[in-house]
């Protein structure tokens, strides 16, 4: 299908001799996958000496990604990213369904935003779905709330102030009522912003020693109890209310969420590909990845006494909210996964121009440009041997919908390798590695520390809904 | 101008494009700073102080923050390798217009500085004007991070007085946590092997514990560990050098502290304090000081009190550094 454009239905193809993991079936293993006019045909598992040969570190074929935190910034910041590029850099990413977060200009508090929204990604011409989350508050400004019922009815997923926290503790107890008889989530930014003014990184020996401000695990930490116990406290009345905390960070926050599954609170949580893969030694100038910046004895290494530090110390691409963690809390955000503490990961993509990143690291706006990278650094963990693939795959589909709650026969809702469903796939090739660049991101969002640096899993082709999302140029397609 | 030769240091070779830490320094390259001082400061002690080892050159000062004193010191020890010198004090101009940082640098290139010397209250700045300037970048104080040339002429005093400071008991007082100085310092001293003590209350400490305990069992390759303690009493004890840091009122209104009364009474430096330190103990402040309250004036005027000829030996620190990132091999430097 070499002249297929993308938004076209993809009328023939045939992946064989492939790695297939299917998250709906909790099954993986050697495969093959016809798509005919859009529909995925037939999957066929292949057995005994047709499978020879065959591994996960090849050619893999996985139901298309669902990314619940993505921000692409239209309307009001098109510099950054617009919906379209924001569509195509998560169909590059393997992406087939993103939930855009509120925090526009204006932010998304009512349904006219909304509209404008999807007017866009209709236009866009791309079939990635893109879903909505509503603001909490009018404005995000965190005193009124927002219109939740009509933002509801216009198709929200879910309720979020992200980019900051429901400061007022009575706000968010509405919230979560409210939210709850609607029948969706609060996500929630935990955050204590009272001991986060002006931190800029992590506090621990990095931010001790590069002279920046701390910014304690503490403040996730007393947040997320915060919220967990207003959530306990609305139960009785509310019995549809769920909580779902985002891009938690420090191992803290996590044995909270943790603990709080197991006295049966309706809570959910995720985590990013930034926060396990990445460490704070990132800002003093480290590329390794948090595995690799643990001892054998499970204490995070100095990099500065061990040589690690290979690139400038202060790079803007690091600044990130909640910031990068040291390895420690990055180990227990991994761990969270594969003991299912964390439904899912999240990319948090957060673009920005260069204007805004090109400045004094404490200037610098928070985010990291990430839908694109996401599977390449939780393919390194796997690689690794930290993260089992069918951990990382499951993280990526049938446990963000789970968040959501998407119910059987809803758009995108199935996230599994089902036959005669539309095509919801992507295509990665395992085995190869590929340079992170300017030219290589379909985001306008060129910041990444990834930047310059290789990846490892080049995604060949993104189907989404049984139109093509995303086809490599460079690589071939195998198929026809 | 006979005299005008710069003394020739043993031949160490300067590695440094930029000095934007003292982290960066080996122990080779701040002893061939400290001989290079002893060369400054031999053309500072004659009639005509002035070598023109940096004629043709443009140094230009770019202070992002209000201060005098190492502006001024920048300014002098400049013109006294014969530098063109600018000044731009940019706090109050382009910063309110919105310029960049990144802009700024672009600009002052444009108008032929070869080197800048930057003061900047961001952690970090130097680093991206390093990225973007093609000449020499001098950090003169950026934000808590780093002064490479205050804590390279607080080695340099000290070295004046205790010769070598290995094993030497130096003790760093007061306000660490908002101190560039104090950073800078932790790694000049610790690749001298100084005994380095580092001591203020709890709340102005955080995170030089995590340090130093880090580096408990030694520190970064070519640095010894360093100690972190509350107990003023402990610090001072037989110390060879007390080095007070100034305390800003600031720090109450952030609710870090109760009140600048009780510092001063708890961890000023005082006679009675002091007395425990050893009899000649040397004692010094970066400036500017607040007396009455991180020291007593009684203190900043005792005989071993050591603060003007920091003052004084900042000129010449500054000259070896500026003299060493133009490229100046010292045989290279002769009489015009
Ligand atoms: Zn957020």
């Amino acid at each position: 299908m070499p002249d297929l454009r993308v938004g076209k239905m993809v009328p023939l193809l045939e992946i064989s001799r492939a790695w297939l993991v299917d998250p709906v079936g909790e099954r993986e293993g050697p495969g093959e996958v016809v798509v005919r006019d859009g529909i995925l045909e037939a999957v066929t598992w292949l057995q005994g000496a047709e499978a020879d040969g065959i591994g996960p570190d090849g050619v893999l074929v996985l139901p298309g990604f669902l990314d619940i935190h993505v921000h692409l910034r239209e309307p009001g910041n098109e510099d950054a990213e617009t919906v379209a590029s924001g569509l195509a850099a998560a169909a590059h990413g393997g992406f087939t369904t993103v939930c855009a977060m509120p925090n526009t200009t204006p932010a998304a508090d009512e349904p006219g935003v909304f509209a404008r929204v999807a007017g866009a990604a209709a236009t866009s011409g791309s079939p990635v779905e893109l879903l909505l989350h509503g603001a909490i508050t009018v404005g995000r400004g965190g005193e009124r709330l927002a219109a939740l019922g009509e933002l509801a009815d216009a198709g929200a997923v879910g309720f979020s102030d992200d980019g900051s926290p429901v400061k007022s503790a009575i706000i968010l107890r509405n919230a979560l009522l409210y939210a709850g008889m609607l029948g969706l989530p609060i996500v929630e930014h935990a955050e204590d912003v009272t001991l986060t003014a002006g931190a800029e990184a992590n506090e621990g020996l990095v931010a001790t020693i590069l002279g920046l401000k701390g910014w304690p695990a503490a403040a996730e930490i007393s947040a997320v109890e915060r919220a967990i116990a207003i959530l306990d406290s609305v139960r009785a009345d509310a019995p549809g209310a769920r909580l779902h905390l985002t891009h938690l960070s420090t191992a803290g926050a996590l044995d909270a969420v943790r603990r709080a599954k197991a006295a049966g609170l309706p809570v959910t949580c995720d985590v990013t590909p930034h926060h396990l893969g990445f460490t704070d030694e990132w800002v003093a100038g480290a590329r390794r990845w948090a595995w690799e910046a643990l001892d054998g004895a499970g204490t995070a290494r100095d990099p500065w006494a061990d040589g690690a530090l290979v690139a400038r110390p202060y790079a803007t691409a690091c600044r990130v909210n909640p910031p990068l963690r040291g390895a420690v809390d990055a180990a227990a955000c991994l761990a969270s996964l594969i003991d299912g503490t964390a439904d899912a990961v999240v990319t948090d993509h957060a673009p920005h121009t260069a204007v805004d990143k090109e400045t004094e690291f404490g200037l610098a706006a928070h985010g990291i440009s990430g839908v694109e990278l996401a599977f390449g650094v939780l393919l390194a963990a796997v690689a690794a041997g930290r993260l089992p693939l069918a951990r990382a795959v499951a993280a990526l589909t049938v446990g963000p919908a789970a968040v959501l709650g998407a119910r059987p026969g809803r758009r995108g809702a199935a996230r599994g390798l089902v036959e005669g469903e539309p095509a919801d796939l992507v295509v990665v090739d395992a085995g190869d590695r590929w340079r992170v660049t300017a030219d290589a991101l379909a985001s306008r969002g060129k910041n990444t520390p990834l930047l310059g640096r290789e990846l490892p899993g080049r995604v060949l082709l993104t189907v989404a809904q049984g139109r093509l999302a995303y086809r490599d140029v460079a690589g071939d397609a195998s198929g026809s | 101008m006979n005299a005008s030769r710069i003394p020739t240091p043993p031949d160490v070779a300067w590695q440094q494009k930029h000095l934007l830490d003292v982290d960066v320094l080996s122990l080779a390259e701040i002893q061939l700073v400290m001989r290079t001082t002893d060369a400054m400061k031999e053309v500072l002690a004659r009639p005509i102080s002035k070598v023109p080892a940096l004629r043709g050159t443009n140094v230009t000062i770019l202070f992002y923050e209000a201060s005098t004193r190492t502006r001024v010191s920048f300014e002098v020890a400049a013109k006294n390798l014969s530098a063109d010198v600018v000044n731009i004090a940019a706090s109050s101009s382009s910063v309110t217009k919105g310029e960049s940082l990144v802009d700024t640098i672009r600009t002052v290139e444009a108008l032929g500085a070869d080197m800048i010397v930057m003061r900047h209250g961001t952690s970090g700045a130097p680093y991206l004007a390093a990225e973007v300037f093609s000449g020499s970048i001098l950090n003169g104080g950026d934000g808590w991070h780093a002064h490479p040339s205050q804590a390279l002429l607080d080695l340099y005093t000290m070295r004046a007085h205790l010769g070598d400071v290995r094993g030497k008991k130096v003790v760093i007082l007061g306000d660490v946590l908002h101190s560039r100085v104090a950073r800078s310092n932790v790694w000049s001293l610790t690749a001298a092997g100084a005994d380095l003590w580092i001591c203020g209350p709890t709340t102005i400490l955080r995170g030089f514990d995590t340090w130093a305990g880090r580096w408990a069992s030694g520190g970064a390759p070519g640095h010894v560990g360093f100690t972190v303690t509350s107990d003023v009493g402990a610090a001072l004890r037989d110390a060879d050098v007390v080095m007070a840091l100034r305390l800003q009122r600031e720090r109450m209104d952030a609710g870090l502290l109760p009140s600048l009364r009780e510092y001063a009474a708890r961890f000023g430096l005082t006679r009675e304090r002091l007395a425990v330190a050893k009899p000649a103990a040397l004692v010094m402040h970066p400036g500017p000081m607040n007396e009455g309250v991180e020291i007593a004036p009684d203190v900043a005027v005792l005989d071993r009190s050591v603060i003007t000829e920091q003052v004084t030996n900042g000129v010449a620190v500054r000259m070896a550094l500026l003299y060493l990132l133009a490229g100046g091999h010292p045989e290279a430097v002769t009489n015009a």
